[in-house]
């Protein structure tokens, strides 16, 4: 329950901001490579940044930190790679990342509106089907 | 389609009026809030979960029909008890944000069935590679080698994806 409700606090907090500065995630790359504009990119490195100096440092409190992660196979990072192209290459081509979509669908944008239809008809197609037929044609 | 990026108005703000965010504000307060997420607020088992559009959207979807239909799909160990609820706090959030500026306004800039489609396999890719954009750089800064090689994965797309649109727009 304290997970629920502190996502919501900064989904509202994200949200917001998100509204008030056009941040987009894969935005800041498509910008600097077409108009070398570096306002969203510079959204980006802070966030990876921030993230890379807070693990340690709030660690510090909790005497927590993240890991140890699970061992990975050849076959795990080719997935990974190529599902992280995917993101990039079809949210470069939806127009912003699914956070930006989320926010766009918010100020009353049809289409993204649509695109969120689709990010809930694709989860369903993932733990329907393809995951089935990745587990069953792989090792 | 519009790609080009929209540069900051620049238009005077009144007094009382919305407050202005720029985008690495935004990336300071995301990096801090997605880890706090997770090392404060329980948003674990996976570690950096603290922030993901795609694996918290699945969680919630999931574990809606989990409970109405009896089903036992996939959901992250954290959302078991009850789902993390960011895509619905982001939705609340920027509607906040747009009514309040009174930039909301209902408009459809691109076809809806091509983003329908768009959508889905955004989070089929996402759901493979175990996070969205902002997951993928959360899962590299903190420390874990597989997040690094799917953001390069997702930055070399974004790369490919911009080159074709600027092909397609000049050809």
């Amino acid at each position: 329950m304290t997970a629920a409700i502190a996502t919501l606090v900064i989904g509202v907090i994200l949200g917001y901001l998100g509204q008030r500065s056009r941040m987009c995630f894969v935005g800041g790359i498509r910008d600097f490579i077409l108009v070398r504009d570096t306002y969203l990119l510079r959204g980006l490195i802070a966030f990876g940044l921030t993230a890379w100096l807070a693990f340690p440092i709030l660690g510090l409190f909790t005497g927590s930190r993240p890991g140890p992660f699970a061992s990975s196979d050849v076959i795990t990072i080719l997935l990974t790679v190529a599902g992280g192209f995917g993101v990039g290459y079809f949210s470069t081509l939806a127009n912003g990342c699914p956070f930006r979509q989320h926010v766009l669908a918010s100020q009353g944008v049809k289409s993204s509106m649509a695109y969120l239809v689709g990010f809930l008809a694709g989860a369903v197609l993932f733990h329907g089907v393809i995951e089935r037929l990745v587990l069953r044609f792989l090792p | 389609m519009a790609i080009t990026a929209a540069p900051a108005t620049r238009s005077s703000w009144k007094r009382a009026g919305p407050i202005r965010v720029t985008a690495l504000q935004l990336g300071i307060v995301s990096g801090v809030l997605a880890v706090l997420a997770g090392t404060f607020f329980d948003v674990r088992p996976p570690e950096a979960y603290g922030i993901c559009m795609a694996c918290h959207a699945r969680d919630l979807l999931n574990w809606t029909v989990n409970r109405t239909a009896g089903t036992h799909l996939t959901v992250a160990p954290v959302s078991l008890v009850f789902p993390v609820l960011t895509t619905i706090g982001v939705l609340l959030g920027a509607l906040l944000g747009s009514t309040s500026s009174k930039e909301f306004r209902w408009s459809s800039p691109d076809n809806s069935l091509k983003t329908f489609f768009y959508g889905a396999l955004v989070m089929n890719s996402a759901l493979l590679a175990g996070g969205c954009s902002i997951r993928l750089l959360l899962r590299s800064a903190a420390g874990e080698v597989l997040g690094l090689m799917g953001f390069a994965g997702m930055a070399a797309g974004v790369i490919l994806g911009t080159f074709w649109l600027r092909w397609r727009a000049t050809r």
